[in-house]
């Protein structure tokens, strides 16, 4: 059986969940992502141009894992909420952005050159920080 | 262990009955696999209820570490 989430860390998460209207679960942070599929979410929620909170899953893998498989029967980051429901990982985000789902969910404009690009490699993340 | 695309294949066929379903090794190193579905069950699911139900299916084979990535692409038939 799975571990049981710690339910303060779960009950940490839900508010965080209930107070932002857009929260992304990534790994590393907007300004410096650790994983290519998290830098992948971010710069789609760049180019919709919406404000966005942003929580760095990394300095607790395992335990947020347990959190988000309890609230939303999901494990792997990136996690994107929407008004407190998962939307999706990186292939789900970058699908309804490119057909428009995603800014309609936002309510926001849909930008004219909304494109993912082709050559982006599955997982070129910057180098780890040695910490 | 390398991934058995067939298996995964017939897992999600299993599944999804009267689903396409199509299982690529992107990189041929196992490492990035890509599902690509087309099932009746999606209609009316939102895409993360329909990337669920994808999951579900080779849940197995996540569980027991044969595959640890899966890109999953999922469309009703039209």
């Amino acid at each position: 059986m799975p571990h049981m989430a710690d339910p303060e860390l779960k009950s940490k998460i839900e508010e965080l969940i209930a107070a932002n209207p857009v929260l992304l679960f990534m790994k590393g942070t907007p300004d410096m992502p650790r994983c290519g599929f998290s830098m992948r979410v971010v710069q789609v929620l760049d180019q919709v141009d919406v404000d966005y909170g942003a929580i760095d899953v990394l300095p607790a893998l395992q335990p947020l894992r347990e959190v988000t498989a309890e609230i939303s029967d999901w494990q792997t980051f990136p996690q994107l909420y929407v008004n407190g429901e998962l939307l999706g990982g990186c292939d789900i985000v970058e699908e309804m952005f490119e057909s428009g789902e995603l800014a309609e969910a936002l309510g926001v404009e849909q930008p004219e050159t909304a494109s993912v690009p082709e050559t982006a490699p599955p997982a070129q993340s910057p180098p780890l920080q040695i910490e | 262990m390398a991934a058995d695309l067939a298996e995964l294949t017939g897992m999600i066929e299993a599944a999804l009955p009267g689903a396409a379903v199509e299982v690529i090794d992107e990189t041929g190193t196992g490492d990035h696999l890509r599902a690509t579905v087309s099932a009746p069950q999606f209609e009316g699911l939102s895409r993360i209820d329909q990337h669920r139900l994808v999951k579900a299916a080779v849940k197995e084979r996540f569980n027991d570490g044969t595959i640890h990535a899966l890109s999953v692409k999922t469309s009703v038939p039209g």
